[in-house]
């Protein structure tokens, strides 16, 4: 079995010691290679975005990721097991069902000096989503994320006619030499770009019409609720706290110029879910 | 400098200070190199090793770490196949320790085989009845799945994690990580116990002679045993200590207090069938083999207190770590694994060290060891290796995965909300 070794004599012994050893190696060797075939077929089907969501997705504490019905009180306590993709979940069905109406009690939601308008549909990573009469959408960064990053120093959109995926990187930005990267809120081909002067950001054709897993009308306040807790979480686990505006409320704003780089990092990345 | 290559959420020392930390390890691991150097150069006439006390401190740290070291297997067995998920706080911490406790086994015993450059003839040429050989597959194997173990938590860092290769390899990995689990405690359970048997098998050494439990000696059962039980009060011990110097909560008091009572249960079953092997090897197995007990401790230093001191480091811990309320204060939890991984390392120093040194025929005499400059260079060597790596990998890896979590918790202030409306 093994060249040049005359002296071994095989015996049940034998078999069975060098039959477990080579066993164990077999299963060891087995797995890792089984580990680079599956990553080889994920890469090539160009899923590894959707591996770095599901990474970064559990890399968030519980509390940030926090059911949407949990933020509405509707469940005492609830973590989403979908990465906030409600359309395949039951229990979300199961609560839209039980829920008499979702109208949203205005034209929009005003709070701690933002607003919020409700004429759209809103992404846990802050980023929004309008339906457009000509059956596309205008994605772009909410009052929450315009505050805390002002004008970015730098952007890289995706090109006209690229495939969005849902939670993907739908573009980056770059802001006090740190990048930053969006997350998509919906899958789709993009059609048309614009910028932080413009409302949007892009003009995307969806592909589907189901956009049951973004926030809606009366989810907003509470959901900004949260978000503000979470930005004070944030910034205070850096031994930051946000200054008070003018009306009293953290000054969001005041984030992105005061705090340390390694700080206003931090931040972005929880906020933008991209711990 | 390097602070895009430190997890987010955490934050870590200035890159100035971290290498200040680094200088004086590196600088004792370069002497250790050149200690080890000289051993592998010039040959074991630098140690103060010979024919008839072939084993010195560098087994005695073999032993020893690899039982410490038993933290990795034990903690991934209770995590991926028990389903302590707990204990995910700190398992990341475990894989790098038993990396270090088993690298510096295998690096240590590179320069001992005194013939490096034959060192794989026992995998060619298996000795199949020698349980040295089982060590050896067993260790080799393990570290190799350490290694493999230890790879996501690397391409798990911020900057390498943005390799879309690394990513995906890291996350199909650790989708499989329960396979390694399995596979360790297979090679654990057996190179644990082989390292024990090495000794209860020595016919001609009554210390260490111990009687078959079918084919293997009770020191083969309890050598896996011990390691089971000491190994999660090492992760405690280590745990606590990495807090302590890097000045962070780095898990909650539940996770050690989990740690504590699961080694204060196997530590209970270690001495409990301790005592009845002792009592045995005292009251059938020693007068057989001609000698009285008292007679192992006639000679100084080893005298009867050694035995004592063994005794109490195991039966002490094992008190505090059953006792919830003592479980529950830090100090008692901690000062109890402390001591339970010196009882092991004293119990590993018996098997060895005093074990070789008992004279055991009528010209024998007793003998006198003590390590020489270049072994305790080679031994210093490992133990700055180990806390090189560890120091680079806390710093750079997410070896406590809830540290950031605490981070948050510990300084979460409360929000107050507006009264709010919409429009």
């Amino acid at each position: 079995m093994l060249p040049w070794n005359y002296g071994l004599h095989w015996s049940i012994g034998t078999a069975v010691f060098l039959g477990a050893f080579y066993t164990v190696l077999v299963i060891v060797v087995t797995t890792v290679i089984s580990a680079a075939v599956r990553s080889r077929r994920v890469l090539r089907d160009g899923d590894a975005d959707a591996v770095r969501w599901n990474s970064d997705f559990y890399a968030l504490p519980a509390r940030d990721r926090a059911c949407r019905h949990e933020l509405t009180g509707e469940v005492a306590q609830r973590e989403c097991p979908n990465g906030f993709d409600c359309r395949k979940c039951d229990t979300h069905r199961m609560f839209l069902d039980r829920r008499t109406a979702s109208t949203p009690g205005g034209k929009s939601y005003e709070g701690f000096g933002m607003t919020f308008p409700l004429d759209r549909l809103y992404h846990r990573g802050h980023t929004w989503v309008r339906r457009e009469r000509n059956g596309t959408v205008t994605i772009g960064l909410d009052d929450f994320a315009r505050h805390l990053v002002g004008r970015p120093d730098a952007l890289d959109l995706p090109r006209k006619g690229e495939r969005l995926r849902l939670n993907d990187t739908a573009w980056r930005m770059r802001k006090r030499n740190i990048d930053l990267r969006v997350v998509s809120p919906i899958a789709g081909i993009v059609l048309e770009t614009d910028g932080p002067d413009g409302e949007w950001y892009l003009r995307v054709r969806p592909e589907q019409p189901d956009l049951r897993h973004l926030l809606e009308g009366f989810e907003v306040q509470p959901w900004v609720a949260r978000e503000m807790e979470r930005i004070q979480a944030a910034l205070s686990a850096w031994g930051q706290a946000p200054e008070p505006g003018n009306n009293g409320q953290p000054d969001i704003a005041a984030v992105g110029a005061d705090c340390p780089t390694a700080c206003w990092e931090a931040v972005c990345g929880a906020m933008f879910l991209r711990p | 400098m390097d602070k895009r290559f430190i997890p987010a959420g955490v934050s870590r020392c200035s890159t100035g200070r971290f290498l200040l930390w680094l200088a004086p390890w590196a600088a004792m691991l370069l002497f250790g190199l050149y200690c080890a150097g000289l051993c592998l150069v010039k040959g074991l006439n630098q140690t103060h090793m010979n024919n008839r006390f072939a084993f010195g401190l560098w087994i005695f740290l073999d032993l020893t770490v690899i039982a410490l070291g038993a933290g990795a297997f034990f903690t991934g067995f209770l995590l991926y196949i028990l389903k302590r998920k707990e204990l995910r706080a700190v398992i990341n911490s475990a894989v790098a320790m038993g990396l270090m406790c088993y690298g510096g086994a295998m690096a240590v015993l590179g320069v001992d085989v005194g013939q490096p450059l034959r060192a794989w003839f026992t995998f060619w040429y298996p000795n199949v009845h020698s349980m040295l050989t089982e060590v050896t597959f067993c260790i080799s194997c393990y570290l190799t799945v350490l290694l493999i173990e230890y790879v996501p938590i690397v391409l798990k860092n911020r900057k390498l994690r943005q390799v879309p290769s690394f990513l995906v390899f890291e996350h199909e990995l650790h989708k499989l990580v329960y396979v390694f689990a399995g596979v360790g405690t297979f090679l654990s359970f057996f190179h644990q116990g082989s390292l024990g048997g090495l000794y209860g098998v020595l016919r001609g050494r009554p210390f260490a002679f111990r009687e078959e439990l079918g084919i293997w000696p009770s020191t083969f059962f309890l050598f896996i045993l011990s390691a089971a039980a000491v190994g999660p009060s090492f992760i405690l011990l280590t745990t606590w200590l990495v807090e302590k110097i890097a000045r962070k909560r780095l898990v909650r008091p539940q996770v050690l207090q989990s740690l504590g009572r699961i080694s204060g249960l196997l530590l209970a079953a270690y001495v409990l069938l301790k005592t009845v092997d002792t009592l045995i090897w005292l009251g059938r197995t020693t007068p057989r083999s001609g000698f009285l007990p008292a007679q192992y401790y006639a000679w100084r230093p080893f005298g009867v207190w050694i035995l004592f001191a063994e005794i109490a480091l195991f039966l002490v811990p094992m008190v505090i770590l059953l006792l919830p309320k003592l479980r529950a204060r830090a100090g008692w939890l901690v000062s109890a694994a402390a001591m339970a991984c010196c009882g092991v390392a004293v119990n590993r120093f018996v098997l060895t060290i005093q074990t070789l040194a008992l004279p055991t025929l009528s010209f024998d005499r007793f003998l006198q060891y003590l390590p020489s400059w270049q072994e305790t260079g080679t031994f210093l060597a490992v133990l700055a290796s180990a806390v090189l790596v560890y120091s680079i990998s806390f710093r750079y890896f997410e070896l406590f995965p809830e540290e950031g979590d605490l981070r948050r918790e510990l300084l979460r202030a409360p929000v107050t909300e507006p009264a709010l409306a919409g429009k």
